[in-house]
């Protein structure tokens, strides 16, 4: 779909463990990713979930993984 | 159940159950042909909340002297409460945005006004199913607005669903007769008026986004039938052969 987006979505089962990568959502903007992500990915109960557009997340120590591009983006900016 | 008149809270509860059926079933139907993947996934996951509320809501009636399982599975569809705007199936995705706006954000307000009523299973159960709906007022908020604001034939055809669907169904939600004004006073549901500003509340910066003004709707009240406490017709026969679960009669269990 024209405008979609791709969102991480992150979650965690308890308060004090660490979020965890679970999966993506494509979504047009911020408040329908999170309608998806809960959707979606609702058949644990969650303490928590969180949704990152995909272009937001800055790799540290490799450029091959999903994430490569957008430090690859930046830096080409700078 | 018998063919009289049922008491105003089960009209009451009726009304809202068979709502939430039918707008399962409808929901049910964009399943697959929605816009996305995700977006069929919601649908998919909105119907299945449909539904539970529905058989959550059927159950409260044991306690009025109904048996559940005879309201859920034999009634003919002129028996049906449903809001009107469910009796046909959605046309396009738009009716589909519009219904989640509209209907199922009246249905919210109605839920929230007779869960802060004095019928205790309703104040014990409903809270939950709130919550759930939350999902789906953000879900149709978002694509409303999106819709609404793109211009062009989609905003045309979504503000044209909503407009559609909103004359019944705020007679549904605001039913100014006798048997709600008796629900009223004994401490059910919410006035009229309180129901009405929280209807504002819900819908009314959503709707704004196709100019549309809660004020500037006349509720569709021709044809009034208090004892379903609903606007002239039923749901067409193939939902409620669905709701009913004819298909399968001989294998139901319960």
């Amino acid at each position: 779909m024209i405008g979609e987006g791709v969102y991480e979505v992150f979650a965690r089962k308890k308060r004090g463990e660490p979020l965890r990568h679970i999966g993506y959502v494509d979504a047009p903007g911020d408040e329908l990713a999170r309608v998806y992500a809960w959707k979606t990915y609702d058949e644990e109960k969650w303490f928590e979930m969180c949704v990152v557009p995909r272009g937001a997340v800055i790799p540290v120590n490799r450029d091959d993984g999903p994430w490569g591009r957008n430090r690859r983006g930046r830096e080409g900016d700078g | 159940m018998t063919d009289s008149a049922p008491s105003p809270l089960a009209r009451h509860i009726l009304s809202l159950a068979d709502t939430k059926r039918l707008l399962g079933i409808r929901y049910s139907d964009w399943i697959l042909g929605s816009p996305s993947i995700e977006t069929g996934i919601a649908a998919s996951s909105m119907a299945q909340d449909e539904w539970g509320h529905a058989r959550l809501l059927y159950s409260m009636l044991k306690r009025l002297g109904y048996d559940p399982f005879e309201v859920e599975h034999t009634r003919p569809a002129e028996r049906y409460y449903s809001a009107p705007a469910l009796d046909d199936p959605f046309a396009d995705w738009a009716d589909f945005v519009a219904a989640t706006v509209v209907v199922d954000g009246a249905l919210s307000v109605a839920l929230d006004s007779i869960a802060g009523g004095n019928f205790p299973l309703a104040r014990s159960r409903v809270p939950k199913m709130l919550a759930e709906e939350e999902y789906h007022h953000q879900f149709g908020a978002a694509w409303f607005q999106r819709l609404a604001g793109s211009g062009g034939e989609g905003a045309a055809r979504v503000a044209e669903a909503a407009r559609a669907m909103l004359p019944s169904t705020l007679a549904w939600l605001l039913p100014g007769d006798g048997l709600y004004r008796d629900l009223v006073t004994g401490g059910s549901v919410l006035p009229l008026d309180a129901v009405r500003d929280r209807c504002e509340a819900r819908l009314g910066s959503t709707l704004a986004a196709a100019r549309i003004r809660l004020d500037d709707i006349e509720p569709s009240r021709a044809g009034w039938d208090g004892k379903r406490r609903r606007g002239p017709g039923a749901p067409a026969e193939e939902a409620v052969e669905r709701a009913r679960g004819d298909r399968n009669r001989d294998l139901f269990v319960e």
